[in-house]
């Protein structure tokens, strides 16, 4: 049975992607931080499933920032491969904390390549690196070859850490990649995004819990994917032949307007009437017109993305409606 | 009076820019790091005793792991302008220590780039930037606008700095600038650098003391400049009206074949009969043809290079012959 380790297992992606492997027949470890309140909420449902916790899905305490106990369940789980997904993923948020930004994404990435150069058989590495590493790039879409010139502490660790995977597979000959990855959403997204604050928003306005969103600058234009084909992505690149970054987007420019749009429609609302705008919102530094070109992902791995955007947004909003009626359904039970 | 705080002021860099702010009328402080042996050999010439009231150099415990040290440190001193010249420096040692160096060469910059946000008076601040961005060269000459290419930990380190900086610039409007150095050597230059390693052995063999020099790569080719030419280009850009960015180089590439025949021959040695290569020095990936091209900061800064490779390279051995006499002669260490 072929043995995976991912970092940042509770994440978004770390969830959808433990279901992959899973479902593909792998043993599954992950890292998870210790914290003070039990927030595994996106794993839950395996984690309480009997026939999955314990017999091809473990859970190890470790974090980036305490490499003995990360060397020590690596060493334990003895994985093939390595998923790297665990990271300080809010770019507005690295503004307020840049040192801590820096200290996970960046050096966090290091410590872990360090770690897997020593281990007697080297796992494969994925490190998903991002679409912010482009900055305000001058063409449009981008590639691999597009110049990295990072406009935010996010980007600019993302690029580090990215650099870094390339001169470790360069210099060490690990089998190690970066996919460069643009906006992915689903319901499991963090719910200070901005997509999922939107969706989650017009979901509780439905609902009656609230009566406004209040929101930045929403001109703004992302490539918005599913969380869901995105982790496919990343199994196929470590399936290859070789090691080769990629990047991973849809092609698709949308603006947070239209998923305000779209997210509103989908409850029966206007958004007009529930919207106000906060200028204390807008980023320092407001990347632009970040929109990828997949297309060697497409040729090489086979990789397309499934769910469009409309798609994407009225299945977030549809998930927070259904659970937060069902939140309201076992209060009236209680 | 302007005051300036340096970072890394006993490395190479670090004395030669004390010594012109000094001659400039500037209140120069600077950090150093607490070590058990002496770690001030190169700011002998200028070190006053603190006591003395024209004294204008004041150096202070600190070190770029320490944030709160930083943020105090700019605090008190509230300097003008801020020159970030400390880095775990050598490449080769980055593939050994990569968190270190990526500890104290990245994220060191951006907690000083924190403390510099935080005080009221807003310094000017330089980024000493390096040529080892451009690793596997995606055009040569290398300018401005070149993609970086880093090809060791202290390359990744380097750019995750470079563009740290400028995001403060365009982020908070802080005037920032990065200088990108090429390789600039000098009699101060660290001993475990190849040019540094090369005369030293030179002045031990020609006085009888060594018979063979141990090498890596022969064939790196590097742009090489003089040090002190090249910190004036870092205070010229801190006095410009708008930050930016610079590359600073002589425009020239030489092998470190040549410089070893230039620096042997120079004393009339043949060097092929004592530099034998050990594959250990070799790094785990080269980086290719470094040559940059300066025009940017020739054009803006007024600034260009007089000292070139022949210069640089007979400069060194001089300054290494004569401090191996002046150590055998009981006399104390010389600064070039």
């Amino acid at each position: 049975m072929r043995r995976a380790f991912i970092t940042g297992i509770t994440g978004q992606d770390g969830s959808y992607l433990t279901e992959l492997l899973l479902e593909k027949g792998y043993e599954v470890h992950g890292g998870v931080r210790r914290t003070s309140t039990l927030i595994r909420s996106r794993i839950d449902h395996l984690y309480h499933d009997p026939a999955i916790y314990n017999r091809r899905l473990f859970l190890h305490y470790a974090d980036l920032e305490d490499p003995t106990t990360l060397r020590r369940a690596l060493t334990k789980a003895a994985p093939d491969e390595v998923y790297h997904l665990a990271s300080q993923s809010h770019v507005g948020l690295s503004f307020e904390i840049p040192e801590s930004t820096c200290d996970v994404v960046a050096m966090g990435t290091l410590r872990l390549l360090e770690m897997l150069r020593d281990l007697p058989h080297p796992p494969r590495l994925f490190f998903p690196s991002s679409g912010e590493v482009f900055g305000r790039p001058a063409v449009f879409p981008q590639d691999e070859d597009t110049p990295v010139a990072p406009v935010n502490p996010y980007g600019c660790a993302k690029a580090f850490a990215m650099q870094m995977v390339r001169v470790y597979r360069e210099a060490f000959g690990l089998f190690a990649c970066s996919a460069i990855m643009y906006n992915h959403e689903s319901p499991r997204r963090g719910e200070n995004f901005v997509t999922q604050k939107i969706c989650r928003g017009a979901a509780a306005i439905r609902q009656g819990r609230q009566r406004e969103l209040v929101l930045g600058d929403t001109s703004a234009e992302r490539d918005w994917g599913h969380a869901r084909d995105y982790v496919r992505a990343m199994w196929l690149m470590l399936q290859q032949d070789r090691p080769q970054d990629f990047v991973i987007a849809t092609g698709e420019l949308h603006s947070v307007q239209e998923v305000l749009e779209t997210a509103f429609a989908a409850v029966g609302l206007d958004w007009r009437q529930h919207v106000r705008r906060d200028e204390r919102l807008f980023r320092p530094a407001e990347p632009a017109r970040l929109v990828g070109d997949a297309s060697k992902a497409r040729r090489e791995l086979g990789w397309a993305p499934a769910t469009g955007f409309a798609d994407l947004i009225r299945e977030m909003t549809e998930a927070a409606l259904a659970q937060m009626r069902s939140e309201s359904a076992s209060a009236a039970q209680g | 009076m302007k005051k300036a705080l340096i970072t890394g002021i006993t490395g190479q860099d670090g004395s030669y820019l004390a010594e012109l702010l000094l001659a400039k009328d500037y209140e120069v402080h600077g950090i150093i790091r607490r070590a058990s042996t002496f770690n001030t050999g190169r700011l002998d010439s200028i070190y006053a005793d603190p006591h003395t009231p024209a004294n204008r150099l004041f150096l202070h415990y600190g070190d770029l792991a320490d944030a709160s040290g930083l943020a105090r440190l700019v605090g008190k001193i509230q300097p003008e302008e801020v020159y970030n010249l400390a880095a775990q420096s050598h490449v080769r040692v980055s593939f050994d220590a990569p968190e270190y160096t990526t500890d104290i060469t990245a994220t060191g910059t951006v907690r000083l780039l924190e403390a510099i946000r935080e005080v009221g008076i807003r310094p000017r601040f330089y980024q000493a930037s390096s040529s080892e961005m451009f690793g596997k060269v995606q055009e040569v000459p290398q300018k401005e606008t070149t993609p970086f290419y880093p090809r060791s930990p202290y390359g990744c380190a380097k750019v995750y700095s470079y563009w740290v900086t400028v995001n403060y610039r365009e982020s908070y409007g802080l005037h920032a600038s990065n200088g990108i150095l090429f390789n600039h050597e000098s009699p101060r230059r660290g001993e475990t650098f190849v040019t540094r390693k090369i005369t030293r052995a030179v002045a031990h063999i020609q006085a009888g003391l060594q018979d063979k020099l141990y090498l890596g790569n022969l064939d790196a080719k590097r742009d090489w400049g003089y040090a002190k030419e090249y910190v004036e280009a870092m205070w010229l850009m801190l006095q410009q009206p708008e930050p930016d960015d610079y590359v600073i180089a002589t425009g020239e590439t030489h092998s470190v074949r040549e410089f070893v025949e230039l620096a042997f021959s120079h004393v009339g040695l043949d060097w092929q009969k004592h530099v034998a290569i050990d594959e250990r020095y070799h790094r785990p990936a080269e980086v290719e043809l470094l040559i940059g091209d300066a025009s940017k900061a020739k054009c803006r800064l007024g600034w260009e290079p007089k000292v070139k490779f022949a210069e640089l390279t007979r400069l060194m051995v001089d300054a290494d012959m004569a401090l191996l006499k002046a150590h055998r002669e009981g006399r104390a260490r010389v600064t070039a």
